[in-house]
């Protein structure tokens, strides 16, 4: 009863202030429209918008920034179906059905499910996180240390390696690569410079916003080009015809399971949405009958990520306003928002500004509300990009790009470092390489490495210590498991292909 | 029997060449730290590791099964690559290589003249704009035969441009030449849909939300960079 009392007053002095509908509002459209524009994303948006910020109140601010990332998470989504380039990388899942959908003549029912099932997940995650989140942060903070975390991300890590790549092998170096990328800078425990080859610019790493775009959006141009320049290109089909009740509701087992995903891993901090849908997506897939026909065009596949990615976050905001712990990009960005108002995220927050936390909780609830309405209205529109000739949306698609990853720091090298990316992304792709294995590894590389040296610490650098904490244990066997069944499953079909081959001739 | 293809060895060979790069620049920071045994490289080690365990065990699959090597990923079915003769051949990846390194000879050759001739700073921008003509030649001339290459090179080149020349005075050229290598050759929509996607961009960005975007440090490129910014600021 508290908990609806203390709702009830969020959402009126949310929309009891004429600025504060304004800004819900502007955060709606701008998060969906940065979301759902090829080339930049919300994390642009929120760059953009951070040093504005200061002139807002902590209230403002912060629900500025948590309903940007709810309706950005869902507007990129709309990119990754329609154009094969996924808005943020926590999209990226959504684009292996999504885009052939599209190519099918099914970018509605693509475009539709991503509305419904990002409203579902965000709204339900919403609902779980006003009621719970001292009694999860607990939980979470308890049950998950450096260990757990650790083997979460090396868990993620094994199931994504046979997501999106054109074989085991190849999905698992494209993770191994963007670990890699992610080495590149300080080391998290001693601060040691690691291959910056005396560049001042890779002493502080390279920046993940730049290198996104680049694997995601820029290559993407380049494939297409080639498309163009070898006559295999294919103009996607426009088509706003939506789902109906009676298809999603096939596949509401999907959904909750991509809910508790979601959510499970949108609580922990540094895993955030990723991760989410990355194994929501796997989960979806391990538990169909029809396995190898996701990422041909199963909507399934577009529902099990769209659902797990927000809900991912409003429990991303847990750790956030309970711990002080951002889980991702933005959430980071939104601690920037807490120091430019002199206050620190973190359970004290509960305390001495409870209204500011409902406040954010309810804009938060209305965000992803509003993805039902505004989104479906939004989508109607947004397809209607299809119809522009690819030879002009390319130019502008990567002037965004360019405008996108300038913008966040102000340095030309990122620029450069984003057309890099995309020239490296398009031969990997070529060779049947996963781009967007690629970006999971450089995001999750840093914190695994992080938890890793942390665990071992706190472990007094014995690997056994692994064994006495049955999560870690659980998470890092199921891993071993995964690898082990995907290098079985790899050779064994090597078996029956060759023996298919021999009978053949 | 091998069904090994030259294209499966450079594979092999790509990643293992950069394990032995990397494992060896890895002594450079070799260093230790207090509170961590393992210091800053037991992690990079581990993942070259792995990147080598995979290497030779994706050889080893294309071994027997050479292009239809094992899977049992869910692969994006659009990601399937199409190899075309005219863009895998030896030549075009030499021909590709040469353009994209246009871009990084400009990003050092300025320099390298302006310091080696001690020309003094009022006359940089002019070696600038000399070498950037140059190149920007050599880059059409290779280009027009390898549109593909062309338009892989073109973003970098203009990337490597932005910080002397601004982002105002450039991305009309950067507009029309992507649509060029994109294949329109009606004139009349070139002309009329650059200023159009140029005017968006910059009345959505710099206008409305203030984006500072690179101006340049060469005149007069510099002086227009400026002067859009004070007609829509």
């Amino acid at each position: 009863m508290e908990t609806l009392n203390n709702f009830l007053t969020g959402t009126a002095t949310l929309f009891g202030d004429p600025v504060g509908i304004l800004i819900f509002f502007g955060g709606v459209v701008g998060g969906m429209l940065f979301g759902a524009i090829p080339g930049v994303s919300m994390l642009t948006l929120a760059a953009i918008l951070l040093p504005f910020t200061a002139h807002l109140s902590a209230e403002h601010g912060i629900m500025l920034f948590s309903v940007i990332y709810c309706t950005g998470v869902y507007g990129g989504a709309i990119t990754a179906i329609l154009f094969n380039i996924p808005g943020a990388p926590e999209n990226a899942p959504t684009a292996f059905d999504g885009y052939p959908m599209t190519l099918d003549g099914r970018a509605g029912k693509a475009v539709g499910a991503a509305v419904m099932c990002s409203a579902i997940g965000g709204v339900v995650s919403c609902i779980i996180m006003m009621f719970a989140t001292a009694p999860i942060a607990g939980w979470a903070i308890s049950a998950f240390g450096p260990p757990e975390i650790f083997a979460l991300v090396f868990f993620g890590l094994a199931v994504a390696a046979s997501v999106g790549a054109k074989t085991f092998w190849k999905g698992w170096l494209s993770i191994m690569a963007g670990l890699m990328i992610a080495v590149v800078g300080l080391d998290p425990v001693g601060g040691i410079e690691r291959y910056n080859f005396d560049m001042p610019y890779l002493a502080a790493g390279i920046h993940f916003i730049p290198t996104i775009l680049g694997f995601f959006a820029v290559s993407e141009i380049f494939v297409q080009a080639e498309r163009k320049a070898t006559g295999a290109y294919k103009a996607p089909k426009l088509s706003v015809d939506f789902p109906t009740f009676k298809e999603l509701w096939l596949h509401k087992i999907a959904v909750v399971r991509s809910i508790i995903i979601g959510f499970f891993c949108g609580i922990l901090p540094g895993i955030g949405a990723t991760l989410a849908a990355f194994m929501g997506y796997n989960e979806a897939a391990r538990w169909s009958k029809d396995r190898m026909a996701f990422g041909t065009g199963k909507i399934e596949g577009v529902i099990s990520s769209e659902t797990a990615n927000n809900s991912a976050t409003g429990a991303a905001m847990i750790p956030l306003l309970a711990l002080g712990l951002p889980g991702g990009a933005l959430t980071a960005m939104m601690v920037g928002v807490f120091q430019m108002h002199d206050m620190e995220p973190g359970p004290l927050v509960f305390i001495n500004s409870p209204e500011l936390v409902w406040v954010v909780f309810s804009a938060m609830f209305f965000a992803n509300v509003s993805i039902l309405l505004v989104g479906f209205l939004e989508a109607k529109t947004i397809v209607n990009l299809l119809r522009i000739p690819f030879q002009f949306l390319a130019p502008m698609i990567l002037l965004l790009a360019t405008v996108g990853s300038y913008a966040v720091r102000g340095l030309v090298i990122d620029v450069v470092v984003m057309f890099v990316a995309g020239v490296a992304g398009f031969f990997l792709r070529r060779s049947g390489y996963s781009v967007a294995g690629i970006v999971l590894g450089l995001i999750l590389g840093k914190i695994g490495e992080q938890t890793f040296a942390q665990a071992m610490q706190m472990l007094h650098f014995e690997f056994s210590g692994f064994l006495t904490r049955p999560i870690a244990f659980g998470l890092l066997f199921a891993g071993f498991v995964t690898i082990g069944g995907s290098v079985y499953g790899a050779f064994f079909k090597t078996k029956n292909t060759a023996d298919t081959d021999k009978q053949a001739t | 029997m091998s069904r090994l293809k030259t294209r499966h060895y450079v594979e092999a060979a790509f990643w293992l060449v950069l394990v032995v790069f990397f494992f060896a620049y890895s002594f450079e920071f070799n260093k230790d730290i207090e509170i961590y045994k393992y210091g800053a490289t037991l992690w990079p080690r581990t993942i070259l590791f792995l990147i080598a365990l995979a290497a030779i065990g994706q050889l080893l699959d294309q071994r027997k099964n050479g292009d239809k090597a094992a899977s049992n990923t869910m692969a994006a079915a659009h990601e399937e690559p199409e190899f075309s003769d005219e863009h895998s051949g030896l030549a075009w990846y030499i021909s590709t290589f040469l353009l994209l390194c246009i871009p990084f000879v400009y990003m050092n050759l300025p320099e390298k003249i302006i310091s080696g001739m001690s020309i003094p700073e009022d006359g940089s921008g002019r070696i600038k704009i000399i070498c950037a003509a140059v190149l920007f030649i050599i880059y059409v001339i290779m280009a027009w035969r390898n549109m593909v290459g062309g338009i892989l090179a073109l973003p970098i080149f203009f990337a490597a441009v932005l910080q002397d020349f601004g982002f105002y005075a450039m991305a009309p050229f950067f507009i029309i030449g992507i649509m060029l290598l994109m294949g329109e050759r009606r004139g009349g929509r070139i002309v009329l849909i650059m200023p159009f996607i140029y005017g968006l961009i910059l009345l959505f960005f710099v206008s409305l939300l203030y984006v500072g975007l690179p101006t340049g440090n060469v005149t007069p490129f510099y002086n227009f960079g400026n002067w859009i910014v004070t007609l829509l600021q």
